[in-house]
């Protein structure tokens, strides 16, 4: 342990030292509305305050990728209306909005003080400026800390992975309420759509309801979020094992800081002393990571191309190479997806696809690759991040919100995964064997 | 005034004092160390043992089919016989020097550490277990000179290394194990999934020690001790293992779950770091569960490595000790102290004044946490 935290520190050491560039306060910006990336450890978390809402909503406007073509006043908006549906019994009503941004600020700055100065509302009010983005790579949250009890690798929610599209099925079974209510792979759901309900974190405790079916019989079961013991052996970022001692596979759960060089060193280790045809990496249920991993791993597959573009609003865009010292693995290579790859996985999906530098098997990505979050802090210690700038693929297509098609669609059933069956798995098989 | 206090920020991580052991090497650094002198009256034999588990493949080798593991034993001898043994081979000297980022020093330097035990030395008696696991990518090794003392002082010593989870370890056919747990050490889960490893490897040790050593091991009298994650691993032995009687936790941050009414003895000892409310709420967590005697202890000075042998190799490594630590020494004397203490007092049934608090002759030791038992007060333990 003390070799992470080692490494930990001294991340944060070489963060620190080599992040020369000032905060970038805009010239003329008051002090209290420039945000800056965090600079060393975390600190103790402060009261959110409205001036901590203040600075929030002008480091989007200077620095969120997509502000110079928003209007700034929808994100007031949506912030008041949070506030109302928080305090219904306030007289609250949103004063003239000019779409000059600081006249704007000091209009709603002063309604919100005639009101209140709680610091839960302040939270509503922000939470709901940065939901009002509407992407997935802008977060900003207090940090719950860890649930009482928790163990290293403990998870938390209903217990179990889910599967499919409609409709949704149980994919896998963690622990806790879901192991302790009997439920099984291929479990069918059938009475909720959105995957996101079933993956409650915390504090969230309220019960789930949930109707099942399982071949003609059919059951409800109220399931409670909580904490729950899981196998550290499935934990493991990078997995790999031979498959008919000719085949490679690689599972990458998400892509971690040395995830790449982990995959580099799987794939060296199995082909010591065996001939082996090919590579199979399971990038299902990836949600990604860093980008820079993301180049890194494509580039064992092919040299010389651009496997990214990061782009202003008007189309300034910076290509992302190819590292070509990365040696080339020289084997074919599937690369099996489905929805739950986001992020850098859609990277890596969309480079390997658009070079035809192997095939990708399963189903569409998750379409959440908005552009790599920075991190800014703000004067209540909390981390606001969002893009600064999008992400667009090696052929200048949009990826976010579309997802990266497979090229052979093998969806997973509700069937195979009650039989233990990987179709995906055997597909990408029948690839390498041809 | 955003400015002052990044700037601040800037030059407070920039000008921290250099981590730890990475002091720029003195020009010319003296020979190797030669460990503290064992205390004890018995001399001390050490014998390696190669045990393999078929009945689990190897977790972190996927081309393992079954688990191996190698103990080195350091036992009560009779005086004068065998030679002295080398406390590491130049391969595992030079891997873990490297595996270390210690550099500037001949890669051989660490198997060139004098030690006080010898080779083939005939055993001598019937005494209790202690068996020893050892830090994160550190070889058992690192705790020689705690395991020559314990032996010394009439225990037979186990000490695990855990293969795979090393720099370096010498498998029974002479190929060199290096770190492949290396490549996981940051993922969820991973903690608990070494203790849970070692808690198996500890169980199958004591089976093969107890079933072929039944003249050398007084099988009704066992402990672990541990340093780092083999600290953590010492309750996780525990938890899994009644045979293990009591356990010492050497600085390491815990991850097993305990069972309820855990009551057997456990001794912690921590570095400023791991006092009650610190950063890592582990100790705290698993204080509150240990029903029986207990102990919490905190060396001043100290850091993570202090109660191993690395503060004596430092000079031979051309590393400074940190500012205000005790002397190489003076944290052997504490941490065999403390351990033959604790070993004595629960596997020999031998009340020990240490344990009363705090004792003049030690001030760098403080009790922490609320220990039953008497009220503390100083003593001449």
């Amino acid at each position: 342990m003390t070799r992470a935290v080692a490494a930990g520190l001294l991340l944060l050491l070489v963060v620190a030292c080599t992040t020369p560039e000032p905060p970038r306060a805009q010239a003329g910006a008051p002090e209290s509305t420039a945000c800056a990336p965090p600079q060393g450890p975390p600190r103790e978390q402060a009261p959110t305050t409205i001036d901590v809402v203040e600075q929030a909503y002008f480091c989007i406007l200077d620095r969120y990728y997509r502000a110079p073509v928003m209007d700034p006043r929808d994100l007031l908006v949506a912030g008041f209306a949070a506030l109302t549906r928080a305090m219904p019994e306030a007289p609250l009503s949103l004063p003239a909005l000019t779409g000059d941004r600081r006249a704007d600020w000091a209009a709603f700055e002063t309604a919100y003080r005639k009101i209140t100065d709680r610091e839960d509302l302040a939270v509503v009010t922000l939470e709901a400026i940065v939901a009002a983005l509407g992407d997935d790579h802008a977060r900003w949250a207090r940090d719950p800390g860890r649930p009482p009890g928790y163990y290293d690798g403990d998870g938390y929610g209903l217990g179990f992975q889910v599967a499919g599209d409609d409709p949704l099925f149980v994919s896998v079974v963690e622990g806790g309420a879901a192991r302790k209510a009997g439920l099984r792979p291929g479990d069918v759901i059938e009475n909720v759509g959105d995957p996101e309900l079933l993956r409650p974190g915390y504090p969230d405790a309220r019960p789930v309801e949930l109707r099942l079916r399982r071949g003609d019989r059919r059951w409800s079961v109220t399931l409670t979020p909580g904490l729950y013991p899981r196998d550290p052996a499935t934990l493991r970022t990078v997995q790999s094992r031979v498959i008919d001692d000719a085949v490679v596979y690689v599972q990458v759960r998400g892509f971690s800081p040395d995830a790449a060089n982990r995959v580099f060193r799987a794939i060296a280790r199995a082909r010591a002393g065996r001939s082996v045809s090919g590579i199979v990496l399971d990038l299902r249920g990836n949600g990604g990571g860093s980008p820079a991993e993301a180049t890194r791993l494509v580039s064992a597959f092919v040299h010389g191309k651009v496997t990214s573009y990061l782009c202003t609003v008007d189309e300034r865009c910076e290509p992302g190479q190819t590292d070509d010292t990365v040696p080339l693995v020289g084997l074919p290579v599937v690369v099996l997806v489905d929805r739950g790859c986001a992020s850098a996985c859609e990277h890596f999906s969309s480079a390997v696809k658009d070079h035809g530098a192997g095939s990708l098997v399963g189903t569409r990505t998750a379409g959440l690759i908005s552009g790599p979050a920075q991190p800014f802090l703000l004067r209540d210690n909390t981390l606001l991040s969002f893009p600064t700038r999008r992400h667009l693929g090696p052929n200048r297509e949009v990826v976010d919100r579309i997802g990266v098609a497979p090229d052979h669609f093998v969806p997973p059933t509700p069937e195979d995964a009650a039989a233990g069956h990987d179709a995906a798995l055997a597909k990408a098989l029948t690839l390498l064997d041809g | 005034m955003r400015r002052t206090l990044a700037a601040l920020l800037l030059l407070t991580a920039c000008s921290a004092p250099a981590p730890p052991r990475s002091a720029a090497p003195s020009p010319r650094p003296p020979g190797p160390a030669t460990l503290a002198a064992p205390t004890g009256e018995h001399p001390v034999g050490t014998t390696v043992l190669h045990l393999t588990d078929a009945s689990r493949p190897d977790p972190w080798n996927l081309d393992a089919k079954a688990r191996e593991l190698r103990v080195t034993l350091w036992y009560p001898s009779g005086r004068g016989e065998g030679e002295r043994a080398a406390y590491m081979s130049p391969r595992e000297s030079e891997l873990t020097l490297t595996g270390s980022g210690a550099g500037g020093v001949p890669p051989d330097l660490l198997s060139r550490t004098v030690v006080h035990a010898t080779t083939n030395a005939p055993a001598k008696g019937r005494f209790p277990l202690v068996v020893l696991s050892p830090g994160f990518t550190k070889p058992v090794s690192t705790l020689t000179s705690l395991a020559e003392d314990l032996a010394s002082r009439g225990y037979v010593v186990a000490g695990v290394d855990h293969a795979y989870e090393s720099y370096a370890t010498t498998l029974a056919d002479g190929e060199v194990a290096e770190c492949l747990a290396c490549d996981s050490d940051t993922d969820p889960g991973f903690g608990t999934g070494v203790v849970a490893t070692r808690a198996a490897d500890v169980s199958f040790v004591l089976d093969e020690l107890l079933a072929r050593e039944p003249a050398l091991i007084d099988h009704t009298r066992i402990a672990m001790a541990g340093q780092s994650i083999g600290g953590a691993s010492t309750l996780a032995a525990m938890a899994a293992d009644r045979r293990i009687a009591a356990g010492v936790n050497l600085d390491g941050t815990t991850y097993a779950r305990l069972p309820r009414g855990f009551a057997r003895p456990f001794l912690f000892v921590g570095t400023p770091e791991h006092a009650p409310g610190g950063r890592d709420n582990s100790w705290d967590r698993d204080w509150k569960l240990l029903t029986g005697w207990k102990r919490w202890i905190v060396v001043t000075g100290t850091d993570h490595q202090s109660f191993t042998d690395l503060p004596q190799l430092q000079p031979a490594l051309g590393l400074k000790p940190l500012p205000g630590a005790p002397s190489a020494a003076r944290l052997a004397e504490i941490t065999r102290t403390y351990v033959a203490a604790f070993l004595d007092e629960h596997l020999r049934s031998r009340p020990q004044p240490l344990w009363k608090g705090p004792s003049a002759r030690y001030p760098e030791v403080t009790f922490q946490g609320a220990a039953p038992g008497p009220p503390s007060g100083t003593t001449d333990g």
